[in-house]
């Protein structure tokens, strides 16, 4: 049995120092994918709440299929998306007043043309940002478009992982996750010219 | 291979989900194409920048689920809710005393207090007027006691709503120095409105509280009839 599954066996017994332990090893992942997600802390608390509160929920239907991880993140997605679509009901746009549906029905391979010679972007960024840079870039995207990023740069899923968990083409979510980074790295030339 | 052809590929590629064939047709092509060698380039650049996120600590939270919490853990905050068990204290004693027939009386001697009307003073006492009046009276008291709890409480909820909005401002606005001002705006709209739906929940929350603490009062008036009614018909 492994660490996990001994505190989640002693959790469901009703163990509050196991389910601790528990939430304590995985915290910090799901709190700062609720970060970049929502954008601040008090969000990020609320998210992170609820993933937490929903895993406890589900817990004795764990079945030790996939890892916890998995598990708890598919968890974690769902939340996110259903937080999302409570805040759109308080707003028209996105929590972060983006509307680019331009941007998803766009061809995003449009904009490459060879009439635009580039410098070499190894030298012209430093790879380093800070997170509120990052959190800045992330915040421009679209939901879908920053959940993407979330799943494919941060939580490293493949594209049919992402097909399968979102319910979308794998195609889809390679289109969109391209016409992400594209914005983001449009983002980062703006600023490294001004 | 076009160089359209070609970027439409490069998320691919760098998932190693090209077959061998297209791989090596768009190697091929990057090999002699400057602009698609630094889109590729781009994007990879692109990724590694977001993987510099340093991680965040995580806050203090409550991470105990309630069904976890040791009972004596789930009461509230002894600073908000400690009083509520005076006036339920108050009306078992109050019970109590009519149960037990405690009389009071004052006599050139001092203060005397009778159980089961055994000394000193007469069955006409206490009579059951007296003991209503008094319930009354002390159903009137904790409504004007609760009444001003219940203002107390919402000042003060309103006073840490107000610290708790201005916190979550401040770190908005270093959060997205550039947030626009109509988005900010946005947030104030919804953090007003979410704090008046908390104040609404938590008043209709005290009353349903008070309600039932009247409601005890009044199974004790009628208790104290009936006690009453039997004392009367021995």
């Amino acid at each position: 049995m492994s660490h996990d599954e001994s505190l989640i066996s002693d959790a469901l017994e009703g163990s509050a120092r196991a389910w601790e332990a528990l939430v304590k090893r995985y915290e910090a992942r799901v709190y700062n994918f609720s970060l970049r997600l929502m954008g601040s802390q008090t969000d990020a608390l609320d998210l992170m709440q609820e993933v937490f509160l929903g895993v406890f929920r589900n817990l004795h239907r764990f079945r030790g299929e996939s890892l916890f991880t998995t598990w708890m993140f598919r968890i974690a997605h769902n939340k996110a998306v259903d937080m999302n679509r409570r805040r759109r009901l308080f707003s028209e746009h996105d929590f972060y007043g983006q509307q680019d549906a331009d941007d998803e029905d766009s061809d995003p391979f449009e904009q490459f043309s060879s009439d635009h010679p580039q410098q070499d972007p190894a030298v012209r960024f430093s790879e380093e940002r800070s997170n509120n840079d990052i959190n800045r870039y992330l915040a421009a995207l679209s939901w879908d478009q920053r959940l993407i990023v979330e799943l494919k740069v941060f939580q490293s899923h493949t594209f049919e992982e992402i097909a399968e968990l979102q319910s979308i083409p794998a195609n889809t979510a390679k289109t969109r996750f391209y016409s992400a980074l594209k914005k983001i790295r449009g983002l980062m030339e703006q600023e490294h010219d001004m | 291979m076009t160089c359209k052809q070609t970027t439409a590929l490069v998320v691919e590629y760098l998932e190693s989900d090209l077959s061998a064939a297209q791989r090596s047709i768009l190697e091929h092509h990057l090999r002699d194409c400057v602009h698609c060698r630094q889109e590729l380039a781009s994007v990879q650049q692109t990724q590694a920048s977001l993987r510099s996120w340093q991680e965040e600590p995580v806050p203090q939270w409550n991470r105990i689920p309630a069904s976890l919490q040791p009972t004596e853990k789930r009461h509230r905050s002894p600073t908000l809710f400690g009083w509520q068990w005076v006036p339920l204290a108050a009306s078992f004693l109050l019970a109590l005393a009519v149960l037990l027939n405690v009389q009071i009386s004052t006599t050139p001697d001092g203060i005397v207090v009778a159980f089961g009307g055994a000394a000193g003073v007469s069955e006409a006492g206490v009579s059951e007027v007296d003991v209503t009046e008094q319930l009354a009276r002390f159903e009137e008291q904790q409504q004007q006691l609760q009444e001003e709890q219940l203002q107390a409480f919402t000042v003060r909820m309103e006073e840490r709503q107000d610290a708790a909005n201005a916190r979550l401002m401040e770190t908005m606005v270093s959060q997205f120095g550039e947030t626009t001002s109509r988005s900010l705006e946005q947030v104030i709209a919804y953090v007003e409105e979410q704090r008046e739906r908390d104040l609404q929940v938590l008043q209709s929350s005290y009353q349903q509280l008070a309600d039932s603490d009247y409601e005890t009062i009044r199974s004790v008036q009628q208790l104290a009839t009936y006690v009453q009614y039997q004392a009367g018909s021995r």
